[in-house]
């Protein structure tokens, strides 16, 4: 499907009081990325949307090397990555969340329409299940929880104990509840083309929340990944992106298939 | 214990017809393939008077065997002609089809069945990969995904789509949904351990055929002990075994008839097909590697007079815990339609009564 190993460049930007960092490459239509709760981490879905997209993959504050205390709710979270956005010069872009990052999306969509000209939410958090808790334990735990094959996916990266520990805080501290009639209410009204995604082994939030999404949101649209776990960037690299590229680049009208079924012309 | 009657089509071959499979379709005589179709409603009905709990069908292409290429089309006729059997399609071949054809066949099927519908999702004998030229090393991958859509297409109430390894769709929703919520009793078919651990997974029943009561058991209790590990336990109904049986009133009578039974492979393969098929259809049984089953006749699990084979049903309940039996009567594709029905007859009147409560 494409080349892999897209050479992203490090890059930081102050919005909002913070400084952050963020990740980019690529070329085209802007896609802006906010990671899950496991912070900033580049796959192999990042290089091959960056065949379609500017891939900025941007890192939350208290996600890294600093720690954030300021930040009070994923709706204040939002507010700082859409100014982020902004100090980037980008006014207008497709906005990616995965997991955790798919309840700040679904908030930034929600309070910025004039910049989000398209939603994706990949996995997200923002509706759970009562006692649904978040990803944490030993990496094979944790490869576990994630995915539906772990034993086929490469080791993690090791992570310092210490900045585990944090990301852990700051999404327990942000993370709202498992329903907030809040962002609920204000997803009902939400205008732009909106795609949700889940994988069908999704150990981490039940796939069944999609429909709860496709519910709220007018003309969203479900698509569940096979044989994938909650990192689906990580699981189903290729599924993943050729749904989401087709997704932005047709929007609605992604539901009609160009695939050719000729074998011999 | 329940009882189900499989029914084949029951084609009275010539004897001088070629053996190895695909079968010439030139062989084949209209005017018997009438009396196929008719047959085969006078059958079901006599079961379901004799008590039968289900009748089954099963899909098989390309020989007189099993006249049963759409199991659906069988099912509808059925459906419509005989009024409260259940009727158990054992199976479709899911890696064969469109899935998402699939759950809305079976879901028309049990809505016109009035909720009559069982459903085995069904792998397919080695040979049937070739019927429409489908790689065999894929086969169980494509079942797997396709038994996964199935279920997904009947319980999601809102348009999805569907990125799988071999299938793709963008949005997908069924109608009719079936009669029965959320849907028919449904069955994984296969003894092999990707069987097993699909069915614990998703909740659904085990269909298991023709093997030693011994082997079937070691395969069940795979299952068994998978479902416990996804936290529920399945019912003796959620167990089905399939296997021929060959009934006579003596014991002598059913060696009489074993003598003559013709023990012919079901799907014969032309020698080099069949070893190049067994070095890619790999199989095993609740884990342990075994060799597609080519070329090898069906072995007959129940055997004797009424008082034999009752204690061979004893055992079988013992050994493999299966509450429902589905028999091939007189081994299918064996002809004499009297003959069956005289064996289905003598099956209702003295082993149906007294083996209800094993």
């Amino acid at each position: 499907m494409a080349k892999m190993g897209l050479a992203f460049r490090d890059g930081f930007v102050d919005a909002d009081g913070f400084r952050i960092r963020y990740q980019e490459a690529g070329k085209g239509p802007p896609l802006v990325h906010l990671h899950g709760a496991g912070g900033l981490r580049l796959t192999s879905a990042h290089d091959l949307l960056g065949c379609a997209f500017r891939v900025i993959a941007l890192e939350m504050p208290g996600f890294g090397a600093v720690e954030n205390q300021k930040t009070q709710t994923t709706a204040d979270l939002a507010t700082t990555m859409a100014a982020a956005a902004e100090a980037l010069g980008i006014s207008r872009f497709n906005l990616l969340g995965t997991s955790f990052g798919g309840t700040v999306a679904s908030w930034m969509a929600v309070q910025r329409r004039d910049l989000v000209a398209a939603l994706v939410l990949d996995a997200p958090s923002a509706i759970r299940p009562e006692g649904s808790e978040p990803v944490s334990g030993s990496p094979e735990e944790i490869a576990r929880r994630l995915y539906a094959h772990p034993e086929r996916v490469p080791p993690m990266p090791a992570v310092a104990r210490a900045l585990a520990a944090r990301r852990l805080a700051i999404v327990r501290r942000l993370r709202g509840p498992g329903r907030d009639p809040m962002l609920e209410e204000r997803l009902r009204g939400l205008g732009m083309p909106a795609l949700v995604l889940f994988g069908t082994r999704d150990g981490v939030i039940p796939p069944a929340m999609g429909r709860v999404y496709i519910e709220l949101i007018p003309n969203a649209h479900l698509v569940f990944v096979y044989d994938a776990g909650h990192a689906l960037m990580v699981e189903r690299p290729v599924a993943f992106t050729e749904v989401v590229t087709d997704f932005l680049q047709r929007t609605d009208a992604f539901i009609i298939s160009r695939t050719k079924t000729v074998i011999y012309p | 214990m329940k009882v189900s009657y499989f029914e084949t089509g029951r084609y009275r071959a010539p004897a001088e017809m070629p053996a190895t499979w695909p079968m010439p379709a030139a062989a084949y005589d209209t005017r018997e393939g009438v009396r196929v179709f008719r047959g085969m409603i006078e059958r079901i009905a006599i079961a379901e008077k004799l008590g039968f709990d289900w009748v089954s069908l099963s899909e098989h292409h390309y020989s007189p065997r099993i006249l049963t290429p759409s199991p659906m089309v069988a099912a509808a006729y059925v459906a419509a002609r005989v009024h409260t059997i259940k009727i158990a399609l054992l199976g479709p071949i899911i890696s064969h089809s469109n899935p998402v054809r699939i759950a809305e066949e079976l879901a028309m099927l049990d809505t016109i069945a009035d909720g009559r519908l069982v459903v085995g999702l069904l792998r397919g004998t080695p040979n049937e990969t070739l019927t429409y030229d489908l790689n065999p090393q894929e086969s169980r991958e494509r079942t797997d995904e396709g038994m996964e859509l199935i279920l997904k297409a009947w319980t999601e109430p809102r348009p999805f789509g569907w990125q799988g390894r071999h299938f793709r769709y963008r949005t997908v929703s069924v109608w009719p949904r079936p009669l029965q919520q959320p849907h028919p009793p449904t069955f994984a078919l296969g003894t092999s351990r990707e069987a097993g651990e699909f069915a614990a997974r998703n909740r659904i029943g085990l269909g298991v055929s023709y093997g030693p009561f011994e082997v079937m058991g070691k395969v069940t209790g795979y299952y068994r002990e998978q479902c416990a590990r996804h936290g529920w336990e399945p019912g003796p109904d959620q167990l089905i075994f399939r296997a021929n049986i060959i009934l006579a009133e003596t014991d002598a009578q059913a060696q009489r008839a074993m003598e003559v039974y013709p023990a012919r492979a079901p799907f014969s393969l032309p020698e080099g097909v069949a070893s190049a098929l067994l070095t890619l259809d790999a199989r095993n049984i609740a884990g342990e590697a075994r060799s597609a089953s080519i070329n090898r006749a069906l072995p007959i699990n129940f055997f004797g007079s009424p008082d034999t084979v009752v204690d061979q049903f004893r055992r079988c309940r013992e050994m493999i815990g299966a509450g429902v039996i589905d028999l091939g009567f007189n081994t299918p594709g064996t002809s004499d339609p009297a003959a069956l029905l005289d064996a289905l007859d003598l099956f209702g009147r003295t082993v149906l009564p007294r083996i209800r409560d094993i």
